[in-house]
């Protein structure tokens, strides 16, 4: 099940402060930030946390954020694993226990498979019994992972299991517009508007065009405005059209 | 410990690394400088490999340009435990007290600890763990004179984890010099390799067979481990010939494991074999109520009924399932009616209905007594189809909310009163019949989980 399947993609490398709790816009997750945040300062009650939703919702920008805080704050190592890197192995989970945080991210990407299902299920009793608190981060819920071992999908449903959904016309406009500010470039309503109504809903891919914007902004010495954007697009679709031209009559 | 050297370091990694390799290789490292020397601690071997694979370069040429570098770095697995993480210290300190047994053995290793609230007191005993119940609760005040060994056996998350941690709570309360050790069989394997590995192994006999009573979780674990069940086999014998409790908890019948040499399964039944079945609706109710008393929540008996009649796979599910609803009304700061639970629960219970299907049930039934699906949807009468038919039709009443109009629709077009004579006649069954019985629980937790 590791191979195959639309790749994750990575956050844009900004400035430090647009991986932390602060650049993740709640919408409708308030309650999961929240409950991550309470954890990095140590106040948490729930030991285990599953977090799941579709791809684009933040799980991995909400892991790292923990990561982060968690070593600043509380001063401890911590341990992010995505499962879906074929660099990791099992062998990766030994020891975990005596750090101050474990995070496994793609949990789908393991689901089924007997080797890592049970380090994990183990990896799971080793951190309830040294206290040490575990995150995860899936597709699915713990029941519609696909997991083999029901030891594995008991111990993951066992603790606070949160559903992190899409982000809103409203929250997005917002995202967008933080993300400009934090970059000092000016990104009125309209021009949001209109980035909106033709973009990727996925934070991570507005984000990631929101730097390329900007690059194209900073060479021409113009501002976001709406009419720069629709030459941009109108630049962007003529290429476009060009290019399947030139394919087809090739 | 002065650390600045290596935070300095880190900041420039950040750099130069992505925040998925930061968080996945650097974030495990803990840095300890002494004399010169900055000695990098990685929690596994796999780790220290990609960290001096790919970055000690790295991490040298960055250390060569600070003012106060020191002379040597390393990077090496750590094997001694780190200082306590906060959300651990609370509980150590409410537990110094002898409810929590922690000893270091010979070779430095932490022996684990009993779980303070994992009591008799805290148990919900209902009719399906009465049994394995009161068999544990005989071993703690007899301990090595009753049953012994005591075999506790049923599916995931039932509560056998929690009746073994009572035992030994118990145990050491009435006698407080005792040496129990409550571990996970991989903990056992995972201790023997590493004696071997130690040149130990003498150290690890000593120990495992001069306590007074040895608590083993899971031992479907040790299935294919011929060494750890060579190990565990002297081990046993040694305890049991010297009076000393053994208590083990499995998922199945000791018979059923496979990979299990048959020595061991034979002498597993020497004592007393006792199972933990599912628990029914009533004390589904019953630990709810307990466990939202223990996370000082009222909850009320109409929504402790809508969880416990929805969520029937286990204990630890039903656990989580509270949570939820009272993590969410602490959040919002609403009081947990009905409707806030079922809008609490509503992703969770839409998974559920999504798994249990009639559809799914006749499935199962079918493939459980091994007759093809039709059949439970034909007009024969035998006795070989009607009574899984009879099984699927109570169990699709017991795990779906459709109504029995609906489930007599779903099985080839029978009246209602088919249906209900059906849930009659296994209920009936079930009291009288252990292998109705059995196979009502097997399927049960087949479909549940």
């Amino acid at each position: 099940m590791r191979a195959g399947g639309p790749r994750q993609l990575s956050l844009p490398l900004g400035p430090a402060e647009e991986r932390g709790f602060a650049s993740y816009v709640p919408g409708p997750n308030a309650e999961a930030v929240a409950l991550l945040r309470a954890l990095a300062r140590g106040e948490a009650t729930a030991p285990v946390i599953h977090l799941w939703g579709p791809p684009g919702v933040g799980k991995t920008h909400l892991l790292h954020a923990l990561c982060a805080e968690t070593t600043r704050d509380a001063g401890l190592p911590c341990a992010y694993l995505p499962l879906d890197q074929h660099e990791l192995s099992p062998r990766a989970l030994e020891g975990l226990e005596q750090l101050g945080l474990v995070c496994l991210d793609a949990l789908e990407a393991v689901a089924g498979e007997p080797l890592w299902e049970e380090a994990l299920f183990h990896l799971c009793n080793r951190l309830r019994e040294a206290g040490v608190p575990l995150v995860s981060a899936a597709r699915a819920a713990p029941a519609g992972l696909g997991l083999a071992l029901p030891d594995l999908r008991s111990r993951l449903a066992w603790g606070q299991v949160l559903h992190l959904r899409p982000l809103g016309d409203g929250d997005l406009e917002r995202l967008l517009r933080e993300a400009a500010r934090r970059r000092g470039l000016q990104l009125g309503e309209e021009a949001a508007c209109f980035l909106l109504r033709r973009c990727p809903r996925e934070p991570a891919r507005l984000l990631a065009l929101l730097e390329q914007l900007e690059r194209l902004a900073l060479a021409e010495g113009r501002r976001l405005t709406v009419p720069f954007l629709v030459r941009v697009w109108q630049g962007a679709l003529e290429a476009a059209e060009t290019l399947q031209g030139q394919e087809g009559g090739a | 410990m002065d650390t600045k050297v290596w935070e300095r370091c880190i900041a420039r990694l950040e750099g130069d690394l992505t925040p998925q390799q930061f968080n996945t290789w650097i974030r495990p490292l803990r840095a300890v400088e002494t004399e010169g020397e900055l000695r990098l601690l990685a929690p596994n071997r796999f780790v220290r490999e990609w960290v001096r694979e790919r970055l000690m370069d790295r991490i040298s040429d960055i250390l060569a340009a600070l003012p106060d570098a020191p002379a040597r770095v390393t990077v090496e697995v750590c094997e001694e435990p780190p200082p306590p993480p906060p959300q651990a210290a609370s509980q150590e300190a409410s537990s110094t007290s002898e409810a929590t047994f922690r000893r270091k053995d010979d070779r430095g290793a932490q022996i684990s600890s009993l779980r303070p609230e994992f009591t008799f007191e805290t148990f919900v005993e209902g009719k399906s763990n009465q049994l394995a119940r009161a068999a544990a609760l005989q071993v703690a005040t007899h301990p090595g004179e009753s049953y012994n060994p005591l075999f506790i056996y049923g599916g995931v998350g039932l509560g056998k984890t929690h009746l073994v941690h009572a035992v030994g709570n118990l145990m050491r309360r009435r006698d407080p010099r005792a040496q129990i050790v409550y571990l996970h069989s991989e903990r056992f394997v995972a201790d023997m390799v590493k004696a071997l590995q130690h040149n130990a192994i003498a150290e690890f006999k000593r120990f495992y067979r001069s306590v007074d009573a040895l608590l083993i979780d899971d031992i479907q674990f040790f299935a294919g481990k011929e060494r750890s069940q060579e190990e565990f086999f002297h081990t046993f014998n040694t305890l049991l010939e010297g009076g000393q409790q053994i208590i083990m908890t499995c998922d199945r019948y000791p018979k059923e494991v496979d990979g299990l040499e048959e020595r061991l399964k034979s002498r597993f039944g020497w004592g007393l074999t006792v199972a933990i079945e599912p628990p029914e609706l009533e004390t589904r109710v019953a630990i709810l109520m307990s466990k939202a008393q223990q996370m000082g929540t009222r909850l009320a008996p109409e929504v402790a009924f809508f969880i416990a009649k929805r969520i029937q796979s286990n204990i630890r599910e039903l656990e989580g399932a509270l949570r939820r609803v009272v993590a969410s009304s602490r959040f919002t700061g609403r009081p947990i009616t009905l409707d806030f639970a079922k809008e609490a629960l509503k992703d969770l219970l839409a998974l559920q209905d999504k798994l249990v299907t009639i559809e799914n049930i006749q499935k199962t039934v079918a493939e459980y007594y091994r007759i093809p699906v039709r059949d439970l949807l034909s007009k024969r009468r035998n006795r070989s189809v009607a009574r899984p038919r009879q099984m699927a039709m109570a169990l699709a009443k017991e795990l779906t909310s459709h109504s029995l109009p609906e489930i007599g629709e779903a099985f080839g077009g029978r009246d209602h009163t088919t249906v209900l004579h059906a849930c009659r006649k296994i209920a009936q069954l079930r009291e009288t019949e252990a292998r109705v019985q059995e196979d009502y629980t097997n399927l049960l937790r087949t479909l549940s989980t």
